[in-house]
C-alpha cells in the first residue's frame, strides 16, 4: 500500500511540470501588451504614454524569449518563489496559504453533511424504489440538479439576509473583524471557526458560523443532487445481487441485510464521485463565493484569470494539480477499505 | 444576463427585503463597498484612481483643492497658496518661475522617533504618546520640515514609477524631460538610464536638487520657465504627498542622498518598503490592509493638523458581487456601495438610500479614428482595399470620411434613450470647467443629408460606389460604448446600404494591444475616453494636449497620419497658449483648439462622461471634485447615528 502510495505521488512533479509549460505556452501566445494588463490592469496606465509602456514591457521581461521566462519562473519556484500576484498584491503562495483555510472551512462544512446526505437520502431511494420516499427524494434531487448555483444562493441572501438578518454574506461582521484583527486575538489555523474555538471566543466562533451557513445551505443543496443519484443507482444495482438475497433467504433483518450487506457495497461509485467533487470544490466555488462574498480560492482563481495574472494562474493551476492528484490518490486508498476485493487485486 | 435575473429576483422578492430598511449600524465607522483596489500605499507609485484614496486619506500635500473646485486651492502644508499677488510666484528676468511655500510648523506625522533610555529611536503612535514620550521626542524624526517635502519630491521624481510622479519633473523641467530616465538618458547620451555612470547619476540629481530649494521656514521650486499647471499637479493625492525622511529611511527607504537613489528606481511593487506601510499626517492612519479578504481599514489620526475627522474608522472592502453590495447597503452593513448605472432610479427611489446623481465628470467619451491602419494580416479592414469588402490604411485619413461618420452619429438619441438625459454632448477636447470650453462651439449632429454629401467627396467619389467594410471594437462590458458603435452603425447603414461597420467586443488587454506598444494602429474605430490629470487644458497632462499634441495620449495610439494632422495644424496654438502665464491670452487659444477639433473632426466627441455617488441617507460631507475623479476625502464625511 505504502509503495502503491508513493508511486502516485512520484507522477505529481511530471504532471506539475507538464501543466506549467501548458500554461506557459498559452501565456506567451499572448502578446507583450497583452501580458502587460496584469501590471497595468486599467486604461489610465496608458497616460504615461507609449515610452512608459515599453519601459514596463522592459522592466517585467515580457519581450524575453520564452525559454528565459519560463527559466526565471522555474528558477523562482525552485526557489520556494510562486512569484508576485499583482491581483492579490502578494506573493502567489502567500496568497494561496492565507485563503486555502477559508476555503477548505466553506468546503469542509459543506462536503460533509452533502455526503452523509447523499448517503442517506440515496440509500433510502433504493430501498424504497418507486413509492413515495424515492419519489420525494427524486424531485429534491432534481431540483437541485436543475437550480442554478447562482439563483439558488441568491435566494438564500434573499431570505436568510435581506429578510430575516440571520446568515449575513462575508466571513465575519465588522465588530467581530475587529476582534479578529486585534492582538489580543490569535490567529492559529486561518480558519474562523476554529480559531475562535481555540481562542475561547465562542462569540466569534456564532459570528462565523451564521455567515457560513449560507453558503454552506447553497453548497451542500447543489451538490449532494448529483450524488445522491449515484448513490440511488448504485443501491439498486447492488439489491439486485445475488449475495444479498442470499442474505435475505438465511432470514438476515431486512435492515441489516440493506445497511450492512447492500449499502456498503454500493458506496464503491459514490467514494469516486465524492473524491472529484471535493477535489472540484477544493479548487475553489467560485459562483458561491463570489455571491456570499466569500473571499476564498474561488474567487481569486477567477479574478487572477481575468486579470491575466500569470504568476497566479500559474500558482493555483500547480495548487489545483496537487489536489487533483492526492485527492485521487485518497480514493484510491479508501477502496481497500470499502471492498477488500480491491487489495486482493 | 446575472445582473438581469438578480433585478427580477430583487423585485420579486422586494416585499421580503422591506423589513431589512437597517437601523444604523457600526456607529462611527463608514463601510465602504467598492469594486476596486488599491495598488500600493507608496504616494511616489502610484498614478491610478482607487489608489489615491489611500494617499489622499492618510497623507497630505502643500496644497488641497478647494472642495469641488477644480483651480481653486486652499492651504494645507503650506501656510499660503502663492500667487503673483502675495508675491510667492515670482518671474525672474531669464523666463524662469519660482513658487514659494511658507512650511507650516508643529505638524506630525502618525508616528514620530521617541529615543529610549538605551539611545535607540522607536516610532510610537502619536496619538498614543505619554507626556514623558513627547518630551523624549527626537527632533525631526516625524515632525514635518521644509526639508520633509523636499525630500518628498526628490524621491517621487526619482523613483520614476508612475506618470503621476513624473508630472513632476515635467513641472520642475517645465516640460523638457517627461521622466528622469529620459532626463539621465539625455545627459549621459546613453541609451537606457540603467547604463549611465555613477557620476551621470549624480550630476542628474545635483541639477535637480538645485531646483528645490530650502530656506528657513519656506520651500521653493525653480522652473525653468513658465509651467501654468504648476499648483494643479501641487495639489494632487500623488506624488506630492509629503512623507517624513527620517521615517521613510528607517523602513529601508531611499536615505536622501544622490549617490544612492538609483537603487530604488522604478522599485517591484511588493519589495518597496512603502508598499503597504505609511507614516502620513493626513487625517486617516493605515490601521490593517487585508488583502486576503481585500479590505483596508483606515482609523482616524486624532493629532490631524486641521483637527479630528468626524468619522472614527473607514472600512473599504472591494465586493465584487453587485446583488451582494445592494443587499448590505439596503440591511445597513454598507454604507457606500458602487452601484451599476441601471440601478440608480430603483435605489434613489428606496427608503434609506441616497442618490447624488448627474455628477459632472472632467473627461469625455469619444470614437477615436485612427489612420494610416497596419495593413499586415488585419481582420479590422477586411480586403485592405476600397472595394465593398474592406477599407484603405489611409480610410480616416481622408477628412470627409471622417466628416461623414461624425453626421452619421445619433447623438441625441444616444443622450435621451442611452444616458436618460443625465449629461451632455462633448464640444471637444475640454469639459465644461476647463479653460476653452464655450458652450456655443460648435457640434455635430445627426445629419443623414450631410453625411452623404461628405460620403460622395470621399475618395473622388469612390467611398459612395463600392461602400466599406471594417471592424470597430469596444471594450466588452460596456453597454453605452456598445450602443454608441451600434447608434453609427445603424446611421451608417441607413445612409448608404453598402456602409458595412461590424462591432467586436473585446477585453481591454485586446484592444491596448491593437493600439499600443506597434508601428501602426490595427484597430480602424475605437470607443475610449481620456480625462486630463489637473485642471489646466495645457501640459503634459491637460486635455488639450492629451488629444490634440502630437506626443499625446491619444496620438500615441493612433497612428503617424493623425500626428502629422496635429503637427500641422494644432501644435502651433498648444506651444503659444503653453507660453503664456495669462488666462486672457490662453483661453480664446484653447477655445479655437477646441473649434479646430470639430473643424477637423478630429474624433467622434460623444458625451461628458458623468458620475454618481449611492450612500445611505445618514452619509453626508461627500465633496465631488471632478479632477480627483470622484475620489472620496473621509476628512468631511459624517455619519448620523440617529
Amino acid at each position: 500500500m505504502l509503495n502503491y502510495a508513493l508511486r502516485r505521488l512520484m507522477m505529481l512533479p511530471i504532471v506539475l511540470f507538464a501543466l506549467s509549460l501548458m500554461i506557459f505556452a498559452l501565456q506567451m501566445s499572448l502578446s507583450p501588451t497583452q501580458r502587460l494588463a496584469a501590471y497595468a490592469p486599467s486604461p489610465d496606465y496608458l497616460k504615461g504614454g507609449q515610452e512608459s509602456i515599453r519601459r514596463m514591457i522592459e522592466q517585467y521581461g515580457l519581450n524575453d524569449p520564452f525559454y528565459i521566462q519560463y527559466g526565471r519562473w522555474i528558477g523562482g519556484i525552485l526557489s520556494g518563489n510562486l512569484g508576485w500576484s499583482e491581483t492579490a498584491r502578494q506573493p502567489v503562495s502567500t496568497a494561496l496559504m492565507s485563503l486555502f483555510p477559508a476555503t477548505l472551512e466553506l468546503v469542509v462544512l459543506a462536503f460533509v453533511p452533502c455526503l452523509l446526505l447523499a448517503v442517506f437520502l440515496g440509500s433510502r431511494a433504493g430501498i424504497h424504489l418507486n413509492r413515495w420516499p424515492d419519489h420525494v427524494i427524486r424531485i429534491f434531487t432534481i431540483l437541485g440538479w436543475s437550480f442554478p448555483v447562482y439563483v439558488f444562493g441568491l435566494l438564500m441572501l434573499l431570505i436568510f439576509y435581506s429578510a430575516l438578518d440571520w446568515f449575513p454574506p462575508g466571513r465575519l461582521s465588522q465588530w467581530a473583524q475587529t476582534v479578529v484583527s486585534s492582538s489580543d486575538f490569535v490567529r492559529y489555523t486561518g480558519a474562523n471557526t476554529i480559531d475562535a474555538l481555540l481562542d475561547g471566543n465562542l462569540a466569534i466562533f456564532g459570528d462565523a458560523l451564521r455567515h457560513l451557513a449560507a453558503p454552506v445551505i447553497t453548497l451542500t443543496y447543489v451538490n449532494v443532487a448529483s450524488m445522491t443519484r449515484v448513490m440511488r443507482t448504485s443501491m439498486l444495482e447492488t439489491l439486485r445481487q445475488d449475495y444479498v438475497r442470499t442474505a435475505r433467504a438465511k432470514g438476515l433483518p431486512r435492515r441489516v441485510v440493506e445497511l450492512r450487506h447492500a449499502r456498503r457495497n454500493a458506496l464503491l461509485p459514490v467514494a469516486t464521485i465524492a473524491g472529484m467533487e471535493l477535489a472540484v470544490m477544493m479548487g475553489g466555488v467560485v459562483i458561491t463565493e463570489t455571491i456570499f462574498d466569500y473571499t476564498g480560492l474561488g474567487q481569486f482563481a477567477a479574478k487572477t484569470a481575468a486579470n491575466l495574472d500569470f504568476p497566479a494562474v500559474l500558482g493555483f493551476g500547480l495548487y489545483f494539480a496537487v489536489v487533483l492528484v492526492l485527492m485521487n490518490l485518497l480514493v484510491d486508498l479508501i477502496y481497500p477499505l470499502l471492498d477488500p476485493r480491491v487489495k486482493t487485486q | 444576463m446575472k445582473r438581469t435575473l438578480a433585478l427580477a429576483l430583487s423585485l420579486g422578492l422586494g416585499i421580503a427585503a422591506a423589513p431589512a430598511m437597517a437601523e444604523t449600524k457600526n456607529p462611527g465607522t463608514f463601510v465602504f463597498m467598492w469594486t476596486d483596489d488599491i495598488q500600493s500605499f507608496d504616494p511616489a507609485y502610484i498614478a491610478n484612481t482607487p489608489s489615491s484614496y489611500g494617499t489622499l486619506n492618510i497623507y497630505s500635500r502643500l496644497l488641497n483643492f478647494n472642495g469641488s473646485k477644480i483651480s481653486e486651492f486652499v492651504p494645507s502644508l503650506s501656510t499660503e497658496v502663492p500667487s503673483l499677488e502675495n508675491g510667492l510666484i515670482k518671474q525672474g528676468t531669464d523666463g524662469s518661475v519660482s513658487y514659494t511655500f511658507p512650511i507650516r510648523k508643529g505638524v506630525f506625522a502618525h508616528k514620530v522617533g521617541v529615543k529610549g533610555a538605551d539611545g535607540k529611536i522607536a516610532w510610537e503612535y502619536y496619538d498614543k504618546l505619554t507626556d514623558a514620550q513627547k518630551s523624549a521626542m527626537e527632533p525631526g524624526y516625524g515632525e514635518i520640515t521644509p526639508e520633509d517635502v523636499r525630500y518628498s519630491l526628490l524621491r517621487a521624481i526619482l523613483q520614476g514609477q508612475s506618470w503621476m510622479s513624473n508630472a513632476i519633473t515635467e513641472v520642475i523641467t517645465a516640460g523638457k524631460y517627461p521622466d528622469i530616465a529620459k532626463w539621465v538618458e539625455t545627459e549621459g547620451k546613453v541609451k537606457s538610464i540603467n547604463d549611465a555612470s555613477p557620476e551621470i547619476l549624480r550630476k542628474v540629481y545635483d541639477e535637480l536638487a538645485s531646483q528645490i530649494i530650502v530656506d528657513g521656514d519656506n520651500l521653493t521650486l525653480k522652473l525653468p520657465k513658465s509651467f501654468p499647471a504648476t499648483l494643479g499637479v501641487i495639489a494632487l493625492p500623488f506624488g506630492t504627498s509629503v512623507l517624513d525622511k527620517e521615517w521613510v529611511a528607517s523602513v529601508g527607504g531611499w536615505d536622501g542622498s544622490g549617490d544612492t537613489w538609483k537603487a530604488h528606481y522604478r522599485p517591484e511593487l511588493g519589495a518597496n518598503p512603502l508598499f503597504a506601510e505609511e507614516n502620513g499626517t493626513g487625517p486617516f492612519m493605515l490601521e490593517e490592509w487585508d488583502r486576503t479578504d481585500r479590505r483596508i481599514t483606515l482609523k482616524r489620526f486624532d493629532n490631524y493638523f486641521l483637527g479630528p475627522a468626524k468619522l472614527e474608522r473607514v472600512v473599504m472592502r472591494t465586493v465584487p458581487e453587485w446583488t451582494t453590495r445592494r443587499l448590505q447597503l439596503l440591511s445597513g452593513d454598507a454604507d457606500f456601495v458602487t452601484a451599476p448605472v441601471e440601478f440608480i432610479d430603483e435605489l434613489g427611489k428606496t427608503e434609506g438610500i441616497k442618490v447624488i446623481d448627474g455628477l459632472q465628470k472632467v473627461f469625455s467619451r469619444g470614437i477615436y479614428f485612427a489612420w494610416p491602419l497596419d495593413d499586415n494580416d488585419n481582420p479590422a479592414i477586411g480586403s485592405g482595399k476600397l472595394d465593398g469588402a474592406g477599407i484603405p490604411p489611409d480610410f480616416f485619413a481622408d477628412i470627409d470620411v471622417r466628416k461623414g461618420f461624425n453626421y452619421a452619429q445619433n447623438y441625441d438619441a444616444l443622450l435621451k434613450q442611452v444616458l436618460l438625459e443625465k449629461t451632455v454632448q462633448s464640444h471637444g477636447p475640454t469639459v465644461r470647467g476647463i479653460m476653452g470650453y464655450r458652450p456655443d462651439s460648435p457640434i455635430y449632429s445627426y445629419d443623414p443629408a450631410k453625411a452623404e454629401e461628405h460620403f460622395k467627396k470621399a475618395f473622388g467619389g469612390k467611398l459612395w460606389e463600392t461602400g466599406f467594410a471594417f471592424t470597430a471594437y469596444v471594450t466588452e462590458g460596456n453597454p453605452h460604448f456598445t450602443a454608441a458603435l451600434s447608434a453609427l452603425q445603424q446611421g451608417l447603414s441607413r445612409i448608404n446600404p453598402k456602409f458595412r461597420m461590424q462591432i467586436q467586443a473585446l477585453p481591454w488587454a485586446s484592444i491596448s494591444d491593437k493600439l499600443n506598444n506597434r508601428e501602426k494602429p490595427a484597430a480602424p474605430l475605437t470607443v475610449m475616453g481620456w480625462g486630463p490629470d489637473y485642471s489646466d487644458p495645457g501640459g503634459p497632462l491637460g486635455a488639450a494636449t492629451y488629444y490634440l499634441s502630437p506626443t499625446g495620449l491619444v496620438g500615441g495610439m493612433v497612428g503617424q497620419g493623425y500626428r502629422d494632422l496635429m503637427t500641422e495644424k494644432f501644435k502651433p496654438l498648444l506651444d503659444e497658449a503653453w507660453a503664456s502665464v495669462d488666462p486672457a491670452v490662453r483661453e480664446p487659444i484653447y477655445a479655437k483648439l477646441q473649434e479646430m477639433s470639430y473643424e477637423y473632426a478630429t474624433t467622434q466627441f460623444l458625451w461628458e462622461d458623468f458620475g454618481y455617488v449611492v450612500t445611505r441617507s445618514n452619509i453626508d460631507g461627500y465633496v465631488d471634485n471632478m479632477i480627483l475623479y470622484g475620489a472620496w476625502d473621509f476628512y468631511p464625511v459624517s455619519k448620523d447615528n440617529d
